[in-house]
């Protein structure tokens, strides 16, 4: 092995891991010993990779990361035993299992627009980035259009009430989702999402349901070839009223 | 409590605690996302993803020594996903990534703090990223990256080098730009 092969292999070197077990990597190492100049370059190399690799670990983590992530698989996004799919599977199970079927009961999974629904809430719980600050719903509607969200929507009347601030086009699974974000004016704020009802394969009904997720409530329903979901910190029945 | 202890505690029961798993985890997925996206927002989103796919999956999951990669290889796939670009990347060799492998001084990397350092690793190319990311922040085997990564052994290396080649050189174009005219971010 000369110089240059011996260079080439000892890139992918990390000190302080089990890198030198590899034997390529420890021929590498022994051509070091008897050249003067690789074993230069070799040391400025390793006190680069460990000074990466520091950096990279300190990279600081959000302080309410992991409260939320705990939070977010404690959602219930519909009341289960209100679905039909669920009953269901519940009588075949019960056919097929008898007295057993509690037994093997496994809570069910989330579904497509459930994870849409706990991302958009997400991004409004940990930091939401308005694109435009307005009050002007007809500039947030020509912003929506032109990031390819959704911008003839429906406002539901009681949110007309309220003072627009802004909003912005966010994206779930590369299907653009305008927010517009809402001042209670009692230092809340609310959010409206909404995108295509053809990004999901199970889109919500057209009568709200409400779903419990992190630190806030959402209400969702369908209506035309939209989906809506309004998300605010507050229990369902002041949340209801916005509909 | 350790993955393993709390996995032995009740080995029958079929799953992992998930709070055990996001107490382990959370902190190096989210460096690791961070790396890919460099937003913070977006590494959030893709951490959470990642851990609700394990609520509806990963109890399938038997073997606690799996978990890591299971979890760094559905946030990488999360991430593909996003960016619309599961695509095979084209298998590249090495040779000829060390004709010109620029020197960089340790002062170079000792002078970033980690904000500063992430943003550079996210100016890498995206193919070579993920590889020089698992590099650095887990002491993951190359082996081992390339399950991550679904790429073969060689490719990790090709990509570590070349990634490592252009990390440097982006380094390097920061220290001779002008102070007013570095990066805004």
């Amino acid at each position: 092995m000369n110089r240059e092969d011996a260079k080439r292999t000892l890139l992918c070197y990390r000190p302080g891991t089990a890198d030198a077990s590899d034997p390529e990597i420890a021929e590498a190492i022994a051509v070091c010993e008897t050249d003067g100049e690789l074993r230069e370059w070799f040391a400025d190399h390793c006190a680069f990779q460990a000074e990466m690799r520091k950096k990279l670990r300190s990279v600081p983590v959000p302080g309410n990361l992991k409260a939320h992530l705990k939070a977010s698989v404690r959602i219930v996004p519909v009341p289960m035993w209100r679905r039909p799919h669920v009953w269901q599977a519940a009588a075949a199970a019960l056919l097929i299992f008898g007295g057993v079927a509690g037994l093997l009961w496994k809570p069910a999974t989330l579904d497509q627009f459930a994870k849409y629904q706990l991302r958009m809430v997400g991004s409004a719980v940990r930091e939401y980035r308005m694109d435009v600050v307005t009050g002007d719903m007809a500039a947030l509607r020509r912003h929506l259009a032109g990031g390819g969200a959704p911008a003839d929507y429906e406002v539901p009347a009681s949110l007309k009430s309220l003072q627009l601030t802004g909003g912005g086009v966010l994206r779930w699974r590369n299907h653009p989702v305008g927010m517009a974000c809402f001042d209670r004016g009692d230092r809340q704020m609310l959010f409206l999402f909404v995108t295509r009802r053809s990004a999901f394969k199970d889109p919500p009904a057209e009568k709200p349901q409400v779903s419990r997720m992190a630190d806030m409530l959402s209400v969702s329903w369908s209506a035309g070839d939209k989906c809506y979901t309004l998300a605010g910190p507050e229990d369902s029945q002041v949340l209801r009223k916005y509909l | 409590m350790a993955l393993q202890d709390s996995y032995k505690q009740d080995p029958g029961r079929g799953d992992l605690d998930f709070d055990v798993i996001v107490d382990q985890f959370y902190a190096p997925l989210f460096r690791f996302a961070m790396s890919l996206t460099r937003a913070e927002d977006e590494a959030a989103d893709l951490v959470q993803e990642t851990f609700l796919t394990w609520a509806e999956k990963g109890r399938q999951l038997r073997d606690p020594a799996r978990v890591k990669a299971w979890l760094f290889t559905t946030l990488h796939r999360a991430f593909l996903r996003v960016r619309r670009r599961i695509v095979r990347f084209p298998e590249v060799e090495i040779v000829d990534t060390m004709d010109d492998l620029p020197r960089v001084e340790v002062d170079h990397v000792t002078r970033l703090d980690a904000l500063e350092a992430v943003a550079m690793l996210s100016r890498v190319d995206e193919q070579y990223r993920g590889a020089l990311a698992l590099f650095y922040l887990e002491d993951y085997s190359y082996q081992e990256i390339g399950e991550v990564l679904d790429v073969p052994l060689g490719t990790v290396k090709s990509r570590i080098a070349r990634g490592l080649n252009q990390l440097r050189r982006i380094m390097l174009r920061r220290d001779e730009t002008p102070p007013s005219g570095k990066e805004a971010q």
